[in-house]
C-alpha cells in the first residue's frame, strides 16, 4: 500500500505545482502603452511577421494578435471583451450594426496620413461613415467569383452555368456559407443579389448543385488542399486567395468574373470603444493602408486589392489585382454586398441548411 | 440510528459537493442563462429588445430541416455506438481474460495512445487514407469510420475496466458445474460487464450525436447533421436562442431515452 | 492445431487488426511529418524541414506547453474531485441520487460550443474573465462527468461488501477508503485519469473561447491554422507528442500495473 501513500503526496504536490506553474507561465504583465492588440482572420495581412517587425521597428509598438474564424465569432469576442482590442477587421456589411450597438468609436482621420489616398467610393462609403464621422478605414476589397484549374479547363469559363455543367459533375467546389450561396443563386437566376425577389427559384437552383459538388470548403487552406488533390475543376473562391494559391503554392489557378457578374466586397479596419491604445491603433492602420506594406504583401504573399489606389498602381503589371480587378469592364459586372438584417441572415441560413439536407439524402 | 443518518448525510455532501459545486458554477449556471435565452426571440445583448417565445422549440417539430437532421444525428450515434461495442467489446474481453502479464499492459497502453493525438490532425490523416483507391472519402461511411476510430478506445477502456473486475473463480465454478464456455460467458461474464457497456454507450452515443468536426471534414456533401446546424446558429448567424433550444431538445431526448431504458438499467446499474 | 492454439491465434489476429485500425491514421500523420510537400501531396519526398521549422515556431511550442500544463492540472483536479463524487453517489442510497446522476449528462450532451459561449458570457459577467484559470475551470468541468461515469461503473460492479466488512472489523471510513476502496478502484481511477487528460489535451472549443489574446493552447493553434495554412509543422509536433506520451506511459507502466494483479 506504500505505493498509494506516495501517490497521495505526489498528487497534492502535483496540484500545487501545476497551479503555480500555470500562473507563473501566464505571460507577464505586458507594457500597455507600447503594444496593440489586433483581432483579425489568421493569415490576413495584419499578422505577417515581416510587417509587424517593420512596424515595431518604426514605432516601437509590439503587435499582439487574436483571431476569429467567422464574423459572428468576432462580434461575440468584441461584445464579451470590452477594452481588450485596439484594431478589429470588419467586413463593411457589419460596421453600421456594430456602431449602433455601441461597439466602435469614431476615428480621427486627421491622424492617418494615407487617408487622403484612399479611393473615395470605398473610403467615404455610408457603410463606414455616420454623421460625417468615419468608424472604419477602408483597407482592402476583392471579389468572390469562379476559380478554375487551368490544367483541366484550358478555356476560361465565361458563365456561372459552368458550375452547373454536366462535364464538371462531382468536380465542383463550393463554400459552405449561406449568404454567399444565396448570392450566387441570385446571380445565376438573374436577380438582385442583395434583395432577391424569388427565393424559391434560388433554392431550386442551389438544389440542382447536388450532382456537381464534390465537397465544401470553408477556408483558404482547405481549398488549397482539395484543389491540390484534384478534387476541384472549378469552384467559387475569393480573388485574394486565388492570387495566393497561385503565387505561394504554385497551383494552376485561374480566376475569372463571369458575364452574370460576381460578388464584390470590401473590408475596413475599425477601432473598438475603450481601446487601450488608440494612438497605436491609428499608427497601425496607417501602416496597413500604405503602399510600403501593401505592395510587399501582394507581391510576396498575395492579397486582395487595396483601397488605396496609389498602392494598387504600384503593383507589378502582371499582378492579378491589376489584370483582373483593375479592368473597369470587370468592375462594372460586380454586385456589391449590402448589409443584411439578422432576420435575413437567419432566413438564408435556414434555406441553406435545407438545401444541404437534400444533398445528404 | 439517527446519528448514522446524519453522519451519512454529511459524508454524501462532503464527497459530492466539490464536483457538483464546480459543475454548478461553470456549467449549470451558465447554461441556465442559455435556457433563458432559448425562450426569447433574440439574445438580449447589445441593447436588443427580446420577447418571450416558444417559436424556437416549435421550429424543431415543424421544420423538416431540424427534425430530419436530429434524426440523422441519432442514426449516426446508433451506428457508431454499435460498431464501437461490436469491435471493442471482444477486444476488451480478450485483453481482460486471454492476455497475460507485460503484453496486457503494453497492449492497453497502445490502445490508449491514439486518444492523445489531436482529433483534428487524426481526422485529416483519415482523409488521406480514405481518398483515392479506397474512394470512401466524402461519404457517410467515412464519417462513421472516423467517429468509430475516435471513440473505439472509450469502448475498449470502459468494457475492459468492467470485465477485468469479474472474478475468474465465478467462471471456473460455472464450468465445473457443467456449463459450456459460451454459456458461462452468456450468463456470467456478459451480465456482470453491463455497467461497463452502459458507460461506453453513454460516453460514445452522447458526444457523437453532437459532433460536427468529423462530419464536416470527412463527409463532404453528407456532412449536414444537427451538430453543424447548432454550430451555425453561433458562428454563421446570431441566433443563439435557436441553437440553445435545439441543444436542449437533444438533451431532453437523451434523458428521455435513458429514463425509458431505466427498468432494464436498474437491474444492472444499482 | 489444438483448440487452444487456435484460440490464441484468433486473439492475436483480432487484437492486431484493432491496433492496425487505430494506428492507420496515426502512421499516416507521422509519415506526413517527414514529407516535403506543404500540401500533403504525393509523391513522397523525405525531409525534416517541418521539424526544423517547429523549433523556430514559438507560438506552437508555447501553446503545446500550455496544453500539457493545463491537462496535467486538469487531470489531477478532475480525477480527485470526480472520484470523490462517484463514491458519494454510488455508496449511499438517497433520494436525490437519480437526479444527480442525470445532471452528469448536460456537460457531455450539450455541444461544447454552447457551453463555451455561455461560459464566456458568464465569466465575463461574473468577473472571472478570460485566461488560463478560466480555461482550467472549463476543462475540469468537462472532465468531471467522464471521471464520475467511469469510476461509477466500477463501483456498481463491486458491491460494498468489502467495505462493509472492513467497517464491521473496526476500520474508520478513511481507512476503509484508503486500504479497501482505493485499491479496488485503482484501475478505473487510472482509466478516468487517462480520459480526463485526453479530454483536456484535445479540448478546442472551451480553450478557444476562454483564451486571452496572445495566449493559446495546441488544439486552438491547430484549428485556427486551418485558415492560414495547416502545414505539416502540425504533424511534426503531433508526432513528437505521441512519441513523448509513449515514452512517458512506458515509464509509468514500469511503476504501476494497470491491468490489475493478474
Amino acid at each position: 500500500m506504500t505505493a498509494f501513500k506516495l501517490h497521495r503526496r505526489t498528487a497534492v504536490a502535483a496540484v500545487l505545482g501545476a497551479v503555480l506553474a500555470t500562473s507563473v507561465w501566464l505571460p507577464g504583465a505586458l507594457a500597455q502603452s507600447k503594444e496593440i492588440k489586433v483581432l483579425n482572420w489568421q493569415g490576413y495581412g495584419t499578422d505577417e511577421k515581416w510587417a509587424t517587425d517593420q512596424f515595431e521597428q518604426k514605432t516601437g509598438i509590439k503587435v499582439v494578435h487574436d483571431y476569429f474564424n467567422s464574423e459572428q465569432e468576432m462580434l461575440t469576442k468584441l461584445r464579451t471583451s470590452p477594452g481588450t482590442y485596439d484594431v478589429v477587421l470588419f467586413n463593411n456589411t457589419f460596421v453600421m450594426d456594430a456602431v449602433h450597438e455601441g461597439l466602435l468609436q469614431p476615428i480621427d482621420s486627421a491622424k492617418i496620413p494615407h487617408f487622403a489616398d484612399l479611393t473615395p467610393s470605398l473610403r467615404d462609403s455610408d457603410r463606414f461613415v455616420m454623421d460625417g464621422k468615419h468608424y472604419a478605414i477602408a483597407w482592402v476589397w476583392g471579389v468572390t467569383s469562379i476559380a478554375y484549374s487551368t490544367d483541366k479547363l484550358p478555356e476560361a469559363p465565361q458563365s456561372l452555368e459552368t458550375l452547373w455543367d454536366n462535364s464538371n459533375a462531382g468536380k465542383v467546389g463550393w463554400r459552405d456559407d449561406a449568404v454567399e450561396s444565396v448570392q450566387f443563386g441570385a446571380l445565376a437566376t438573374g436577380q438582385d443579389m442583395n434583395a432577391p425577389a424569388d427565393m424559391e427559384k434560388i433554392r431550386a437552383k442551389l438544389e440542382a448543385l447536388k450532382p456537381q459538388i464534390k465537397t465544401f470548403w470553408s477556408s483558404e487552406d482547405e481549398w488549397n488542399k482539395y484543389f491540390a488533390a484534384g478534387d476541384y475543376n472549378i469552384s467559387t473562391y475569393w480573388s485574394g486567395s486565388a492570387a495566393r494559391s497561385k503565387k505561394a503554392f504554385k497551383l494552376p489557378v485561374g480566376f475569372v468574373v463571369p458575364k452574370e457578374g460576381a460578388i464584390g466586397w470590401f473590408d475596413g479596419l475599425a477601432v473598438p470603444v475603450n481601446a487601450p491604445n488608440p494612438e497605436g491603433a491609428y499608427a497601425f492602420i496607417d501602416y496597413m493602408i500604405s503602399p510600403e506594406f501593401y505592395v510587399k504583401w501582394d507581391t510576396d504573399v498575395g492579397a486582395p486589392a487595396s483601397a488605396n489606389a496609389k498602392a494598387n498602381a504600384a503593383l507589378p503589371e502582371d499582378a492579378m489585382n491589376r489584370t483582373v480587378l483593375g479592368d473597369p469592364e470587370v468592375v462594372k459586372r460586380l454586385q456589391w454586398m449590402a448589409p443584411l438584417s439578422d432576420d435575413q441572415r437567419k432566413a438564408y441560413q435556414e434555406l441553406w441548411d435545407g438545401v444541404k439536407t437534400t444533398f445528404a439524402q | 440510528m439517527p446519528g448514522l443518518a446524519a453522519r451519512q448525510a454529511r459524508s454524501i455532501v462532503a464527497l459530492t459537493a466539490p464536483a457538483y459545486l464546480w459543475l454548478a458554477l461553470t456549467v449549470f449556471l451558465p447554461l441556465s442563462a442559455m435556457i433563458y435565452f432559448s425562450f426569447l426571440t433574440v439574445a438580449p445583448i447589445g441593447g436588443r429588445q427580446a420577447e418571450w417565445t416558444l417559436a424556437h422549440y416549435v421550429a424543431f417539430f415543424t421544420k423538416e430541416v431540424y427534425w430530419r437532421n436530429a434524426w440523422r444525428s441519432f442514426e449516426l450515434g446508433i451506428y457508431v455506438t454499435i460498431a464501437c461495442l461490436l469491435f471493442g467489446y471482444p477486444a476488451a474481453l480478450m485483453l481482460a481474460k486471454h492476455v497475460r502479464g507485460r503484453w496486457r499492459e503494453a497492449l492497453f497502453l497502445l490502445i490508449i495512445l491514439p486518444f492523445w493525438s489531436n482529433a483534428l490532425v487524426r481526422t485529416f490523416s483519415w482523409t488521406m487514407v480514405l481518398r483515392g483507391e479506397v474512394g470512401l472519402l466524402f461519404t457517410y461511411w467515412a464519417i462513421v469510420i472516423g467517429l468509430v476510430h475516435a471513440y473505439l478506445p472509450y469502448a475498449i477502456l470502459t468494457c475492459y475496466v468492467s470485465l477485468q473486475s469479474i472474478d475468474d473463480a465465478l467462471i471456473e465454478a460455472a464450468r465445473s458445474l457443467g456449463a459450456s464456455r459460451f454459456q458461462a460467458f452468456l450468463r456470467i461474464t456478459l451480465p456482470l460487464s453491463i455497467p461497463g457497456v452502459l458507460a461506453a454507450v453513454i460516453l460514445i452515443f452522447v458526444p457523437v450525436i453532437g459532433s460536427f468536426m468529423e462530419p464536416r471534414i470527412l463527409g463532404g456533401k453528407n456532412a449536414i447533421m444537427l451538430g453543424p446546424i447548432i454550430e451555425s446558429q453561433f458562428t454563421a448567424v446570431f441566433n443563439w436562442p435557436l441553437g440553445a433550444a435545439l441543444s436542449f431538445i437533444m438533451l431532453t431526448i437523451v434523458v428521455l431515452l435513458l429514463l425509458a431504458a431505466s427498468p432494464i438499467l436498474r437491474r444492472y446499474w444499482q | 492445431m489444438t483448440e487452444r492454439a487456435l484460440g490464441h491465434l484468433i486473439v492475436r489476429l483480432y487484437l492486431a487488426s484493432v491496433l492496425v485500425f487505430l494506428y492507420l491514421p496515426i502512421a499516416v500523420m507521422m509519415l506526413m511529418a517527414f514529407n516535403a510537400s506543404p500540401l500533403y501531396e504525393f509523391p513522397f519526398h523525405f525531409d525534416t524541414i517541418w521539424f526544423k521549422a517547429l523549433i523556430k515556431n514559438e507560438r506552437l511550442i508555447e501553446s503545446s506547453l500550455n496544453s500539457v500544463l493545463i491537462a496535467i492540472a486538469n487531470t489531477v483536479i478532475a480525477t480527485t474531485v470526480g472520484t470523490m463524487g462517484a463514491i458519494g453517489l454510488n455508496r449511499y442510497q438517497f433520494r436525490a441520487r437519480p437526479l444527480l446522476e442525470l445532471l452528469l449528462l448536460p456537460p457531455i450532451t450539450i455541444p461544447w460550443l454552447i457551453i463555451g459561449t455561455s461560459m464566456l458570457i458568464f465569466f465575463f459577467w461574473s468577473g472571472i474573465g478570460r485566461g488560463l484559470h478560466a480555461i482550467l475551470l472549463g476543462h475540469v468541468a468537462l472532465s468531471i462527468p467522464y471521471v464520475m461515469i467511469v469510476v461509477g461503473a466500477r463501483l456498481k460492479n463491486h458491491g460494498s461488501a468489502l467495505e462493509e466488512a472492513a467497517a464491521s472489523l473496526g476500520a474508520t471510513p478513511w481507512q476503509t477508503f484508503w486500504r479497501v476502496s482505493l485499491p479496488v478502484l485503482a484501475p478505473s481511477i487510472i482509466a478516468a485519469a487517462l480520459f480526463a487528460f485526453a479530454v483536456s489535451f484535445d479540448q478546442f472549443v472551451i480553450s478557444y473561447f476562454l483564451a486571452p489574446p496572445g495566449t493559446s493552447t495546441l488544439p486552438v493553434e491547430i484549428y485556427t491554422a486551418i485558415r492560414k495554412g495547416f502545414t505539416p509543422e502540425i504533424n511534426a509536433i503531433s508526432t513528437l507528442i505521441i512519441l513523448l506520451s509513449m515514452g512517458l506511459m512506458l515509464l509509468v507502466a514500469r511503476q504501476y500495473r494497470f491491468g490489475g494483479e493478474r
